[in-house]
């Protein structure tokens, strides 16, 4: 395949791989006291035909070698990422721009990306010792989410409980809450967040909500009755990798991270990877797409921790799937205009919901199923839960409706929760009320 | 027949309908043609009316004629966004051109939670053959006096130049969807570029949103304009794809904005291509620039 001469780092290594060699070069270069990476930039670039690949790889034949390939130029519209000295940065864009290459800068500086690491890595060993000093009002990185469930589940044992449900594919772990007081194989309610990496709204809205069940049980008669008839089932980071990913590559990644021999694009869409009308309208089979589909339904482990534990469990009663952005509340199907059976309970159910979040701040929120409000989407979590036969499945979209999008300010985080916890308590009693 | 209002109340239903869009087909056709009945509706013959457009649509619609109404305006001081379309109808022909009426209600994009004011627009919208660039006929409730908005303008037109640089900044907003008071200029300028692009590339079921800048290569403040070059990230809602967009504009208080960009088009198809004939024939700024 594609080598670069001089000892680049090979194209195919994987992102965990090359962080290795980075924190490596970086040990080298600090016993070492030389080397220095120190306005060194990543750049991509979109190759349009083979002429303008072959510009790229006469750069990787240069002696001595001035640029350093992460992903080698292969097929034209696949990126090349490329590794920049700062010496060289104003020859190389010369170069590129005269030639009308077109490049994005990935990483502006490897010397801050490898100063952050470091910071975090040393970080990592002053992490929280209880939940009190942890802010509701911010976003949290991967580590710090999960050592905050750690201190939760210990501050709260007698209800809450930590299962390991699998794991991701760069081999983290896969983590779910269970709210219990009791009783055995309740009848539950599942709610995840995180599926889309990049929609940290919902993350921050999971932990929330975590806290407002326990710190409610026992004094508000509404949680009080559900947790005595129903377990909760909380699973805040339903997409681990690409969350560490958000934080250290690239805020707005929104698949998984699976990567496939021979395929050149990294991460599934894991709300096109569920087994119901899988592969339809709404998806796509292009690797290099956001709403890439996977080979198969289930075939990314996220996915299937999550359809092993519910089917397993087997008395799942209500599924609530929490994206953003677009403040919707939404029910089956995705992958079709078809109306489900119960699709008049659940338009006034959603209506009911909608109506308890508008009572807190204000905020309006469409409602209706998936198909007709948002758009077509197939292989989509809540349409698998509904044909699973779990007839309370919703999908909601938080804030906002594009101003900020994906990039919400942490000063909006609590009302976000506050009032979709409303929504959600509004769907979670009404399940408890109509048993089935 | 019936001409359908949309409901102004909170919270408001989606349709029970099917959506209009996607790749799939064009819109839901309930009667034939219109014809001369049409209150207020062309006269041309093959435009059939969607008796029911899906508030989607119809809020997509009005979205292009807003970005076009603050490219237009060129003023980072007073940026529209929507609020709500409070009347809306679609018509659609055989030729696949789609026209929209609107009448919506806009807020300012830089305001303040408690400090809303809600300005009012009617707009036509016309997409000839799907394509992007609709044509539009946009007017706008005058929210400030011309003198106020010219003041503010030039306001943050004297703030921007005292800016050493934003070169070293990095993503704005950063990941917690934080923006320095500082640097807010520079976003509401980058918005400003970002509308005229958003407006060239919407289509019937395309829509753009602003992600963030991803980059700041250029920012001259010298000469008299403000030189700005720089990268912004386009978040497309159908496809959910994320669009690097390089934008270089020049902007002077009270002038019309000069703006020339590219866009890293991720995958091919459909969608078409900003150098591509849109649907507005006329567009005069821009070439020379």
């Amino acid at each position: 395949m594609q080598s670069s001469p001089g000892g680049g780092v090979a194209p195919r290594l994987s992102p965990v791989g090359r962080r290795i060699l980075l924190a490596c070069s970086f040990i080298l270069a600090a016993a070492l006291g030389q080397m220095n990476f120190t306005g060194d930039q990543v750049l991509r670039i979109l190759a349009k035909n083979e002429k303008q690949l072959s510009l790229l790889r006469d750069l990787e034949g240069l002696k001595p070698q001035k640029v350093d390939f992460w992903r080698g130029p292969a097929r034209p519209s696949l990126p090349v990422d490329m590794r920049v000295p700062f010496s060289e940065l104003k020859d190389i864009k010369a170069y590129l721009e005269s030639h009308g290459l077109a490049y994005n800068v990935m990483i502006k500086d490897i010397q801050v990306l490898l100063d952050e690491e470091r910071e975090a890595m040393a970080k990592s060993r002053r992490l929280e010792r209880s939940t009190s000093s942890f802010s509701y009002s911010s976003y949290h990185t991967l580590e710090e989410i999960y050592t905050w469930i750690d201190n939760f589940v210990t501050e709260h044992s007698d209800i809450v409980s930590k299962l390991q449900i699998g794991h991701s594919f760069e081999n983290r772990s896969i983590l779910v809450l269970k709210f219990s007081t009791g009783g055995s194989r309740r009848p539950a309610i599942w709610i995840d967040s995180g599926i889309h990496s990049r929609e940290w709204i919902t993350h921050a809205t999971g932990i929330w909500i975590a806290r407002k069940i326990v710190s409610e049980y026992g004094k508000d008669r509404v949680v009080t009755d559900v947790l005595n008839a129903m377990d909760i089932f909380l699973e805040i980071v339903s997409n681990p990798d690409g969350f560490a990913y958000t934080h250290s590559m690239n805020r707005l990644w929104r698949k998984n991270k699976s990567s496939r021999p021979g395929i050149f694009c990294i991460g599934v869409d894991l709300n096109r990877n569920w087994k119901s009308g899988f592969g339809g309208n709404g998806s796509n089979n292009n690797p290099c797409s956001e709403t890439y589909h996977g080979p198969s339904p289930q075939s990314e482990p996220e996915v299937a921790a999550v359809v092993d534990f519910i089917m397993s469990h087997g008395n799942v009663k209500a599924l609530i799937s929490i994206h953003s952005y677009s403040q919707m509340l939404m029910y089956p199907y995705g992958h079709s205009l078809e109306p489900v059976s119960n699709q008049e309970e659940l338009y006034h159910l959603a209506k009911d919901a909608v109506q308890a979040l508008y009572e807190v701040h204000g905020i309006e929120y469409i409602y209706g199923s998936i198909s007709t409000t948002l758009y077509v989407a197939s292989g989509i979590t809540v349409d698998w839960a509904y044909d699973s036969g779990i007839k309370y499945s919703f999908s909601f979209e938080l804030r906002d409706t594009g101003r900020y999008g994906f990039l919400l300010p942490a000063a909006q985080i609590i009302p976000t929760a506050q009032e979709t916890w409303m929504a959600i308590q509004t769907i979670m009693v009404h399940t408890l009320h109509h048993p089935y | 027949m019936q001409l359908r209002r949309q409901p102004l109340s909170a919270p408001r239903p989606g349709d029970t309908r099917p959506a209009a869009q996607r790749l799939a087909g064009p819109l839901l056709l309930l009667l034939a043609l219109q014809g001369a009945g049409a209150s207020g509706g062309p006269e041309d013959s093959g435009w059939l009316q969607d008796a029911e457009p899906s508030s989607r649509l119809l809020s997509q619609a009005a979205r292009a004629a807003l970005h076009f109404f603050n490219f237009r305006a060129a003023s980072p001081s007073a940026l529209q966004v929507l609020e709500n379309v409070l009347d809306g109808r679609a018509w659609v022909n055989q030729k696949k051109e789609y026209k929209f009426d609107l009448v919506f209600t806009t807020e300012f994009y830089s305001t303040e939670e408690d400090e809303k004011r809600l300005g009012q627009c009617s707009a036509q919208v016309f997409f000839r053959n799907e394509k992007p660039r609709p044509a539009v006929n946009v007017t706008c409730s005058q929210l400030i006096k011309k003198e106020r908005r010219q003041e503010e303008d030039y306001h943050l037109y004297k703030l921007m130049k005292q800016l050493k640089s934003p070169l070293n900044a990095v993503s704005i907003p950063d990941s917690h969807g934080y923006i320095a008071p500082s640097l807010r200029p520079v976003w509401d300028l980058a918005f400003l570029g970002s509308s005229y692009v958003m407006w060239q590339k919407t289509t019937p079921f395309l829509q753009y949103y602003m992600s963030q800048i991803s980059s700041v290569k250029q920012w001259k403040t010298n000469d008299d304009a403000i030189d700005f070059d720089y990268t912004v990230l386009l978040h497309e809602f159908s496809t959910q794809e994320i669009i690097p967009c390089r934008i270089h504009l020049v902007w002077y208080p009270s002038k019309p904005l000069k703006v020339k960009y590219h866009c890293q088009e991720r995958q091919t198809p459909e969608e078409a291509s900003g150098t591509e004939d849109g649907s507005a024939m006329a567009l005069t700024e821009l070439s020379n620039f």
